[in-house]
């Protein structure tokens, strides 16, 4: 099973702090709270699902500071702003840094609730995505240096024939390789096969 | 004949002299006149010397006095014979003149032609004084002044001579000799011929008067024509110099002619006026029709109109500004001239003067209102901030219970402890609201007794160039002595200022008619100051009172912040400020303020 999220909140202000905490409570979501972006940034881990809900303006660092340090630490939890005074530039940076909604203070209960619910479920796509490349890498990674020859031109679209001629073997010995790392990435068609080299290429291009 | 430049006896000149000699009786012989025996008359030659005296009057007529003089000598075989006139002048005959002069003597006398006597010591005087025919003998014994006239007269008979029933003078006749007697003919002979002389002299006086009379109108009608053409050669010179524009028109708004400056200024041909597609009232931009109108007013009135400055279209659609003033011409009625000054330099001069004064006060004003925003920033940053903490956590909790409410969750202790939290929050929140409200009421205004009117002038001055550059017309109507007011000058000036730059704002979008400004103070039923600030703009509609609501504005980047605080000033100084529609168009917004207190007006 996996970790259930936790909803973080980063605001100076102790009555906000304890009424979002309250209000989020109500509906069944885990609330932690930060007084400082310092702290919220020692307790954070990347591994750590759920979402954050900051306010802009801060004592020490800023939100949007604290944005940019998750972002350069990798760490990419999803960001809702709140704001006393919000300004369009201001908006405008915290969405191109990835921030899942800014909101005005005082907001409606419901578009902070919404906004949290399409931050976590962004984390948890997110995260299976993150779970499933890795498991696919490491399939991967028991294949032999030779299969990985052979599966990358299936994935190209090369017949067995071909392939044999362009390795300089014979055609059986492809059909062998070829079968040994269909079994180690379980791809159970040809189909399957070239699915799961096209992800892994695209996080290869992607790293 | 004889001539004035012969040596003139000296004969003293006197008025009067103090008698000396021999007594007028002794020298005095008329009544031998009648005894001695008489010649008989010589008809035949009184008609010669009578027709001689006509032709004299018809060729000459200057000469009928010598004329007259030979005549005399002729016919009475004398030896010197002459007249004597009374004259002020040494001209013209008046029996009121204080001395005899000698026009023309015939004889042995002539070289004393131009001669005289004085009127009160003289053989001539005594004859006018007795007003009858004198006979002398040796009259030098009585006026030894007569003495270097020489030769002496022996005998000299003198006869009155009349001008216009006047006696002005004598015809006399002068015997140097014994070698004949005056007798009672040559008395008639020489009355006759003075009579008709007299006559022929006064028609020819008549005729020299008129001919006088006829020569001072030709004189001054030559100057009048002098006059008139060297008025013309000048105004022609003038129009063609085209220094100014000089335009001649008529009352029915037709331009008779232009000259080249005029044209140049309004960039048409002579040719689009003299064939009347375009009238001087095509000219004129609607806004100054009024103007031109009270100038026609005052044509009809008077004939002339006072130079005053307007604007002209030119034919592309621009405008020039001009200083305009003319009048009629005398007797044709309705057609006239007028002179037309192109401003357009001065206008410049005076815009870059005004711009580099509006300059140094917009950097003021922005300076002060920078400041006031940057201070009003922060504040409502603060504002924001320090109620929006509060007011978010009580919307939360609030939220946060109503949900658990309809879930049937909601746990008394948890309510509880939640609705303290929500008090705890709403008492900060107004406590925050305190504070900015001391925040602002920190600066205390600082009056001052003001005169209103200087107040009002100073913010005209301030508003000139947006005045101008509006082409705004201002009206002042300002109670003749300035109300004095107790308040702050810079708030009052806050006022003034907002209110008239609405007001010029309110005509931006006029031009159909003229932009007029009107600003009144006065004071009202109840002895407050009334300030009134009138436009001719888009006006206000019915709901009046949503001007003065914040943040209302009808203008593009207002704020609507301007109104509201005008209203605060004035209502901090005890006064009220309102707005009404002006009639016909436009709006006014008028304040009290209350007068000053134990303060005599000035």
């Amino acid at each position: 099973m996996p970790r259930a999220p936790v909803v973080f909140v980063v605001d100076d202000d102790p009555s906000v702090r304890s009424s979002l905490k309250f209000l989020i409570s109500t509906v069944g979501l885990q609330v932690e709270t930060f007084e400082s972006a310092e702290t919220a940034l020692q307790k954070l881990s990347p591994e750590a699902p759920g979402c954050l809900v900051l306010d802009v303006r801060l004592r020490g660092l800023s939100g949007l500071d604290l944005q940019g340090e998750l972002v350069a630490r990798n760490c990419q939890v999803p960001i809702i702003f709140i704001t006393g005074h919000g300004d369009i530039p201001m908006t405008v940076r915290a969405m191109k840094a990835g921030a899942v909604e800014f909101l005005t203070k005082p907001f409606r209960d419901q578009d902070l609730l919404d906004a949290i619910s399409t931050a976590l479920q962004r984390d948890r796509a997110r995260r299976e995505h993150e779970n499933e490349i890795r498991e696919l890498q490491q399939r991967f990674d028991l294949l032999t240096a030779r299969e990985r020859e052979v599966v990358s031109l299936v994935a190209a679209g090369k017949l067995n024939k071909q392939i044999a001629d362009q390795l300089g073997t014979a055609e059986n010995t492809i059909k062998v390789h070829r079968s040994r790392a269909m079994e180690k990435l379980r791809a159970d068609s040809l189909a399957d096969l070239v699915r799961i080299v096209e992800k892994l290429k695209e996080v290869s291009h992607a790293g | 004949m004889s001539s004035r430049s012969t040596s003139r006896t000296n004969i003293p000149l006197e008025d009067s002299i103090t008698e000396a000699g021999a007594s007028l009786e002794s020298i005095l012989c008329t009544p031998e006149l009648q005894r001695r025996p008489s010649r008989p008359p010589d008809y035949e030659k009184e008609r010669r010397a009578l027709v001689a005296l006509m032709s004299a009057l018809a060729d000459s007529p200057t000469t009928i006095f010598e004329t007259l003089a030979e005549t005399i000598l002729d016919i009475t075989q004398c030896d010197s014979a002459g007249l004597s006139l009374l004259t002020r002048d040494g001209k013209k005959p008046d029996a009121c003149g204080k001395r005899f002069y000698w026009p023309a003597i015939a004889g042995m006398w002539n070289p004393h032609v131009g001669g005289g006597t004085p009127r009160n010591f003289g053989p001539c005087g005594d004859v006018l004084d007795q007003n009858r025919t004198l006979l002398f003998r040796h009259f030098e014994r009585r006026y030894p002044y007569l003495m270097p006239v020489i030769p002496a007269a022996e005998e000299c008979l003198l006869v009155p001579f009349y001008v216009a029933g006047e006696a002005v003078g004598t015809v006399w006749a002068i015997m140097h000799s014994d070698r004949r007697k005056f007798d009672a003919e040559d008395d008639r002979v020489m009355a006759s011929l003075g009579k008709f002389a007299s006559s022929a002299y006064q028609a020819q006086i008549h005729i020299e008067d008129l001919k006088i009379q006829v020569a001072e109108r030709e004189k001054a009608e030559a100057e009048v024509r002098e006059l008139a053409r060297g008025l013309d050669v000048k105004l022609r010179r003038l129009v063609e110099a085209n220094v100014v524009g000089i335009v001649t028109w008529n009352l029915e708004g037709a331009i008779i002619d232009a000259n080249d400056a005029f044209l140049r200024m309004v960039q048409y041909d002579r040719d689009d006026f003299t064939s009347g597609r375009v009238r001087w009232t095509d000219l004129t931009p609607p806004e100054w029709r009024g103007c031109s109108e009270r100038a026609v007013a005052d044509l009809k009135a008077s004939r002339i109109f006072q130079p005053f400055e307007k604007e002209y279209f030119r034919k592309d659609g621009s405008r020039v500004p001009a200083l305009v003033g003319g009048a009629l011409f005398e007797g044709t009625g309705n057609e006239g001239l007028a002179f037309v000054l192109d401003l357009t330099a001065q206008k410049r001069a005076q815009e870059t003067l005004q711009e580099a004064q509006q300059t140094l006060y917009t950097t003021q004003v922005e300076l002060a209102r920078v400041s006031r925003l940057t201070t009003m920033g922060e504040l409502t940053a603060s504002i924001a901030h320090e109620v929006n903490q509060p007011l978010t956590a009580i919307t939360n909790n609030g939220n946060a219970c109503l949900r658990l409410l309809a879930n049937h969750n909601l746990d008394p202790g948890v309510l509880r402890e939640v609705l303290q939290e929500i008090v705890a929050d709403g008492t900060r929140a107004s406590a925050v609201i305190s504070r900015i409200r001391a925040f602002i009421k920190k600066k205390p205004a600082q009056k001052s007794l003001l005169h209103i009117n200087d107040v009002i002038q100073e913010v005209l001055d301030l508003a000139a160039h947006e005045i101008q550059k509006n082409k705004i017309l201002v009206e002042r109507q300002l109670k003749q002595c300035s109300p004095l007011v107790f308040a702050d000058r810079v708030q009052m000036q806050q006022v003034l200022l907002n209110l008239i730059m609405n007001g010029i704002e309110a005509m931006n979008a006029v031009t159909e008619r003229a932009r007029v400004l009107c600003v009144e103070s006065a004071i009202d039923k109840s002895g407050d100051v009334l300030v009134a600030v009138c436009d001719s703009g888009t006006g206000i509609d019915a709901d009046r009172d949503r001007f003065f609501t914040p943040f209302f504005t009808t203008k593009a980047n207002g704020m609507g912040m301007g109104l509201p605080i005008t209203r605060s000033l004035i209502e901090g100084h005890g006064g009220r400020l309102w707005a009404e529609p002006n009639f016909p168009n436009g709006a006014v917004f008028s304040f009290t303020l209350p007068v000053a207190t134990g303060v005599a007006h000035a």
